[in-house]
């Protein structure tokens, strides 16, 4: 069961169920969690294939996905703030300063 | 014995996915993502990845997940400041049924992989802090040095972007 199967299955469901989440969610903090779950999926993924190969680079890209998801953490967090405290919502469909008037 | 190790841990990481996937609350979604985080750290335990193991649960259960936490309390957010969303479950289904043909391609091409030792290993210090500090100041040092620039941008960025607020008149105008 605990074979490369099994670990790739479980990534991929991860990798999916943030994927679905980002699409189908409308609160932005559930949309960033979503991403980071994503991210989480890819690091077993890497991992994964690192112990298969017995190489360890797998390993270094997956601590480079994680420093990019730090900084991605800091950025989007603050970005949240601004536009909660300028729109009073989490949601979505709020903004939309960037989409076309639609006559 | 490890079966049953990664069967808990692979089931307690895709239950705290599915929570937060489905869970109107924010912070409820956030507990979620912890359990799952916090679940793959175990998995990478399983791999032998021990130095992984230790990052993930520093820097995602550790730092990420506080922070994640610490803004949801500080916006103060209250049950009307949350989307209504009357159309979730319509769309969480739809992306069950789009994501379903990318994982069995996906499955189908791991499955036909040839069988190899999984077993938890410390072979030549395999996954250790030893063996993964020599790979990544010899073999992926400029990658690395790349990494500590954009991480310094993302904090600079972080800051002027939280910093900005209204200037009071008369004071504070520097």
């Amino acid at each position: 069961m605990s074979s490369l199967t099994g670990y790739a299955a479980v990534s991929m469901i991860l990798f999916s169920l943030g994927a679905i989440g980002v699409v189908s969610r409308r609160n932005i903090f559930v949309i960033y969690m979503s991403i980071e779950l994503m991210l989480n999926g890819i690091n077993l993924f890497l991992v994964t294939f690192a112990r298969y190969h017995f190489n360890m680079d797998g390993q270094i890209m997956s601590i480079m996905v994680i420093a990019i998801a730090a900084a991605e953490a800091a950025i989007f967090l603050s970005v949240i703030i601004l536009l909660f405290k300028t729109k009073k919502s989490l949601d979505t469909n709020m903004f939309t300063q960037l989409k076309e008037e639609v006559k | 014995m490890i079966d049953v190790v990664f069967l808990a841990l692979s089931f307690f990481a895709i239950a705290g996915g599915v929570t937060m996937l489905l869970h109107k609350d924010p912070i409820y979604c956030a507990l979620g993502l912890l359990i799952s985080v916090l679940s793959v750290a175990g998995l990478f335990a399983l791999l032998s990845a021990t130095f992984m193991f230790m990052v993930q649960i520093i820097v995602y259960a550790g730092a990420i997940m506080t922070i994640i936490l610490f803004i949801l309390m500080f916006l103060n957010i209250r049950a009307e400041d949350l989307p209504k969303e009357p159309r979730k479950n319509i769309l969480v289904t739809l992306g069950v049924i789009f994501m379903i043909p990318v994982n069995l391609l996906i499955m189908e091409g791991v499955t036909r992989l040839p069988d190899a030792d999984m077993s938890i290993t410390n072979k030549d210090g395999f996954g250790g802090i030893h063996a993964l500090g020599m790979k990544l100041y010899q073999e992926w040092l400029l990658p690395f040095e790349l990494i500590s620039i954009l991480l310094l941008v993302a904090l600079v960025g972080a800051v002027v972007l939280a910093k900005r607020r209204e200037k009071k008149k008369g004071i504070n105008n520097v």
